[in-house]
């Protein structure tokens, strides 16, 4: 299987990604690539700044189409820096646990509610 | 005749804005007049500015009929007098952070705002600052906006900050006049939270009311960075306000509504924790 680079920098035309907006256009990417049957290189080379919203968009919302094991097998991350790691890390996990019970939203609010 | 007396950033300060506001909100082709005496946190100007805003889409008014000399001052340097009809004046102390008006596509304009106004503008300002904590601070407001972006529908984003050198602080605030934390989550979710419950459920990680993509927790990262830097981050949301410091959270109600949602962020600028540190995250074990 053959690897493909997406440099985020280049896909957005800014060293900030900020926007949920941008996010969509990597998105976009790394869902062509994997249905192309490629592997991944999401390349953050001369990021210098980063949103969840960002992420959230570029990377999250992958888990609501590829199960963690494919995703896992088809995708890595090069040249991130310290704090995008840990801010990558967290929108991923928050991204697995939404997708596997997407009513804990609603009944958080049920919660409070006192439904 | 509306007076504004001691704008800071207290609940007692955004309840006048909130009365100001519901004063005069029914008026059409009429004059609006408002007093601006003894002080005025500059960066109250954008919630100022959208409340103006909102009358000013019924055409109607604005008298300034009195600005105390040291708020005219402020006011002008920041930029938020020249939006009614003042010449701008040099701010030689480079304290403010100029008033904008920005539209919600505007993340590119926003940007170079930040960076000019806040960081390289202000570099003598922020000496005991450590870059990671600079870092965060962006990466914070970053979140707010973009939250703006995203979920307020708003036709306008409004923002304003100010250095205070001597107290080793800064405030940022950023504003909306989109539909508010309440009506977001109960069109979501079918609820019927109040603004309170509303922006308390938000402010907790992972609660996002974005449909088919995960999230929810810039509010909460940006709480989390609030702690650490010992700072201040207040949001109201129509008749919510909401606040988290060191002594923890409040809550309370408004007699009336603001029209939207104003979030106010305070950071300490004598921060120098090292937000930066080497995480135990293996790059190869993220997904």
């Amino acid at each position: 299987m053959e690897n493909v680079t997406i440099n985020i920098v280049n896909t957005i035309g800014d060293v900030y990604g900020v926007e949920a907006e941008d996010g969509q256009k990597v998105f976009d990417l790394i869902i062509k690539a994997f249905q192309d049957g490629k592997k991944g290189i999401l390349s953050f080379q001369n990021i210098e700044m980063l949103t969840t919203a960002f992420l959230n968009t570029a990377v999250g919302q992958l888990y609501n189409d590829y199960s963690e094991d494919f995703i896992k097998e088809n995708l890595t991350v090069s040249e991130i820096s310290e704090s995008g790691k840990i801010a990558l890390k967290r929108v991923v996990d928050t991204a697995k646990l939404y997708y596997k019970d997407p009513e804990a939203l609603k009944r958080s609010i049920d919660e409070i509610s006192g439904e | 005749m509306s007076k504004l007396s001691s704008i800071n950033n207290t609940f007692e300060s955004y309840q006048q804005l909130v009365s100001f506001y519901e004063a005069n909100k029914k008026k059409i082709f009429e004059d609006v007049h408002i007093q601006l005496w003894s002080f005025f946190a500059a960066n109250m100007s954008a919630a100022l500015g959208a409340i103006l805003d909102k009358f000013m889409s019924n055409l109607n008014d604005i008298h300034f009929d009195h600005i105390s000399p040291q708020i005219e001052t402020i006011l002008l340097k920041n930029d938020f007098l020249t939006f009614y009809g003042k010449d701008r004046a040099v701010d030689t102390n480079n304290t403010t952070i100029k008033y904008q008006k920005l539209k919600p596509t505007d993340g590119k304009y926003f940007k170079n705002y930040v960076i000019e106004e806040l960081m390289e503008g202000h570099i003598a300002d922020l000496p005991k600052m450590s870059s990671g904590a600079k870092e965060k601070i962006v990466e914070a407001i970053y979140e707010i906006f973009v939250n703006a972006q995203m979920h307020s529908e708003t036709m306008q984003i409004y923002t304003c900050g100010q250095f205070f050198p001597s107290k080793n602080k800064i405030e940022f605030t950023i504003v909306d006049i989109g539909i508010g934390f309440k009506e977001k989550i109960n069109q979501r979710f079918n609820s019927k939270l109040s603004s309170i419950q509303a922006i308390e459920w938000a402010v907790q990680d992972k609660k996002t009311t974005k449909e088919g993509v995960s999230g929810g927790i810039g509010l909460a990262v940006l709480k989390e960075f609030v702690g650490m830097n010992k700072g201040k981050m207040q949001i109201i949301s129509y008749d919510g306000f909401y606040q988290y410091d060191n002594n923890g959270e409040v809550s309370k109600n408004f007699i009336g509504q603001f029209p939207g949602t104003i979030v106010n962020l305070q950071f300490r600028t004598d921060d120098n924790n090292n937000y930066l540190l080497k995480s135990e995250i293996d790059i190869n074990d993220i997904f």
